[in-house]
């Protein structure tokens, strides 16, 4: 979280800006929500891409937004069962 | 062939049905003929706010029914040229019509007229659906707050997935005091958020309560400036092109004052 001049000097941020900001960071929670279709693509992305390093079994996988103040995190947990011996691939 | 507009909101209250009376008046007014349409089935208003809730005799149902004609159904205005209404049934709910039937009814009205708007309840759900099948295009109506915004946000999401565009916003109850002192959010912020085009801002005005009460749209009271603002709307409608007018006060000296109140 970013601490502005305004708030050091002790003067309240405008409320409009508050509900700006919460709005944009609630909508593009809605949206994903909404949309399964685009977490369900970067799932199987992020798989393809780490699959080639780990062994895992994909119904272990979790995916999750959370937020936090001002943002939010992308949490992915991808247990994995053995780690590929990278000297093997070409 | 005319053209069919949803106007929607999701959240309630926010002023479709007012929005759809002004419209629907401002575009006869500009020589356009059109039909307004209810779809609020069970919770019909857009004819007490119209002022011809006394004449209403048949209803949309009535002519899914098959009970009378469409053009039958159709409740002339007398007041402007070329301005009907199609009321809702009162004594039935969302469910007793299907999006199909709605949608050939605002096709058979196309045919006959320049612009159908249809009034849609509030919510995502049937109603909404209904109100949006025959629909070419849409206006969303939104308040500057927080919920009513959110709730537009989700309405857009649905109204893209129906591939209706293009998708129009109209910004509603704006209160240029309130942006001036920073307790309101502005035109900009709420576009930056929404990302849809802005068709116009209706400043609030007493003067909707006090039409409404009457039955007489605000746009015949010239001087109002909500009946301003719907009348450039209406006028965007057609195709012209008008700017959006700044409701915040301009010039040096209301923004050295605007310094001062930030500074508060
Ligand atoms: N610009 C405005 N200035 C002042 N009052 C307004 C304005 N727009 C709407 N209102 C008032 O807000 C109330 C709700 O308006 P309206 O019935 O048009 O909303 P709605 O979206 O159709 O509601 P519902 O979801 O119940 O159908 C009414 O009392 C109306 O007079
Ligand atoms: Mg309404």
């Amino acid at each position: 979280m970013s601490i502005s001049i305004k708030q050091l000097f002790g003067r309240k941020p405008k409320s409009s800006s508050i509900a700006k900001q919460r709005l944009k960071l609630v909508i593009t929670q809605d949206r994903l929500d909404v949309d399964d279709r685009v977490m369900t693509r970067l799932h199987h992305e992020l798989a393809e891409v780490l699959a080639k390093y780990f062994e895992f079994s994909a119904n272990s996988v979790k995916m999750n937004l959370k937020q936090e103040g001002n943002s939010y995190i992308l949490v992915a947990d991808f247990p994995y069962t053995k780690f590929h011996d990278l000297n093997v691939r070409r | 062939m005319g053209k069919v507009i949803v106007v929607t909101s999701g959240k309630g209250g926010v002023g479709k049905t007012t929005s759809t009376a002004n419209l629907g008046t401002a575009l006869a007014l500009l020589g356009k003929t059109v039909v307004v349409v209810d779809a609020d089935v069970g919770l019909r208003n857009l004819d007490i706010v119209m002022g011809l809730e006394s004449r209403i005799v048949y209803t949309s149902m009535d002519v899914i029914e098959k009970q009378c004609e469409l053009s039958k159904a159709l409740v002339r205005d007398r007041r402007v040229d070329g301005l009907m209404l199609l009321a809702a049934s009162q004594k039935n709910n969302k469910d007793d019509i299907q999006p199909e039937q709605m949608k050939a009814i605002c096709d058979k009205l196309r045919t006959t007229h320049d612009f159908v708007l249809v009034d849609s309840p509030a919510g995502i759900e049937r109603g909404f659906s209904n109100a949006s099948a025959g629909a070419d295009e849409a206006i969303v109506v939104t308040t500057p707050d927080v919920s009513a915004i959110r709730d537009a946000d989700r309405i857009i999401g649905l109204l893209q997935n129906a591939r209706i565009e293009p998708i129009n916003l109209v910004l509603n109850r704006f209160s240029p005091q309130l942006v001036g002192n920073g307790s309101m959010m502005d035109q900009a912020d709420v576009l930056d958020i929404l990302n849809i085009d802005l068709i116009g801002v209706v400043p609030e005005d007493s003067g909707v309560i006090t039409s409404t009460n009457r039955g007489i749209p605000l746009v015949y009271e010239d001087a109002s400036p909500g009946a301003q603002a719907y009348m450039r709307i209406a006028r965007r409608l057609t195709g012209q092109r008008i700017p959006i007018p700044d409701f915040e006060q301009s010039g040096l000296f209301s923004n050295i004052l605007k310094w001062f109140k930030k500074k508060k």
